[in-house]
């Protein structure tokens, strides 16, 4: 396994439209002592660019809307070309916690793991019914999808060491990106773990959540199931 | 639009085949010839032996629309992961000028 430090860890930070928190977002990683960020601004219409680069990232600039798995791609190849040798990604939202960038870290270090996954813990938080049923039917949907159970199937917090950044390229552009990696890591047989991260659910994020709604959760499965038999 | 096409052809277009033009004169002639010939598609159901079974011709189209269906969501999905690609490396090449 190639030698993991701080200095060669990336955080990749998909961003949509997030001026308002993503300076925060970056602030917040950067006192956890991680300086290699790279945010990806999705074909953002208001100031997240300007706000990330001023916060001291590396900002990329998709020109139009692509999708966070298409950000998260983006980020991904940037961080490899930057001989990165484990990457971190977490939502521009400001919904995960930049501490527990050493916990999904840790089993990378110390347990050989390729992959870990970072598992929100909503029943110590106050979330709807309905977010957690959903979360509760994509897992099961990932299940029968993938042969793997995993809590929480949709959690953008999550750490690669170089053998699966090699390995994830094969994923949708879209929301499916996160359900998508579960598929990979059962193909490539890779070594994952899940771990309990804290999770923020401030009125700015909650807002936004809503906005991808049922609709787009369908949309999410049809592209999952597309992308399978395709 | 068939004498469009015609006229197209004849002018040499590239985009205008003899083929593409044999089947656009092909589909309008049988329309014409079963607008006012009904009882042609008889001798067709007998000459494709599926004579009093209809229903198999209704299914076996609904079969072809499904594939054109499913051939044009292939199409849509390349084109979009092609986009994709394009923004990535777009964004990318600012990264490698230094900006």
């Amino acid at each position: 396994m190639e030698n993991i430090t701080k200095e060669n860890i990336y955080i990749v930070i998909p961003a949509y439209n997030e001026g308002a928190v993503i300076g925060e977002v970056v602030q917040g990683v950067r006192q956890n002592g991680y300086e290699k960020i790279i945010v990806v601004d999705d074909g953002s219409i208001d100031g997240t660019f300007d706000a990330a680069v001023m916060a001291g990232a590396i900002v990329l600039r998709h020109r139009i809307n692509r999708g966070k798995g298409a950000a998260v791609k983006t980020g991904l190849v940037a961080a490899k070309n930057m001989d990165a040798t484990a990457v971190v990604t977490i939502d521009g939202d400001g919904q995960h916690d930049a501490r527990d960038i050493e916990l999904v870290i840790s089993p990378l270090l110390f347990e050989g793991k390729d992959v870990v996954l970072g598992t929100r813990m909503f029943a110590t938080k106050n979330i709807s019914l309905y977010k957690i049923v959903a979360n509760r039917i994509a897992n099961l949907l990932i299940r029968i999808l993938t042969g793997i159970w995993v809590s929480d199937s949709q959690s953008g917090f999550r750490a690669f060491d170089a053998k699966a950044l090699r390995l994830l390229f094969d994923v949708g552009d879209r929301y499916e990106y996160d359900s998508e990696i579960i598929r990979q890591i059962a193909r490539n047989g890779l070594k994952y773990k899940e771990v309990p991260i804290r999770v923020y659910y401030t009125e700015y994020s909650t807002n936004k959540m809503q906005k991808q709604g049922i609709i787009n959760g369908v949309k999410t499965f049809y592209r999952l199931v597309w992308n399978i038999i395709s | 639009m068939l004498t469009q096409g015609v006229g197209r052809l004849i002018r040499n277009f590239s985009s205008q085949s003899f083929l593409k033009i044999a089947v656009r004169i092909l589909v309008w002639c049988g329309m014409v010839i079963v607008t006012f010939f009904p009882s042609v598609t008889d001798l067709l159901a007998q000459f494709v032996g599926l004579e009093g079974n209809i229903n198999a011709v209704i299914l076996v189209g609904f079969l072809l629309v499904f594939l054109i269906i499913f051939r044009i969501l292939s199409i849509i999905e390349r084109i979009e992961r092609d986009i994709s690609i394009l923004a990535r490396k777009d964004s990318l090449e600012t990264l490698y000028k230094g900006k």
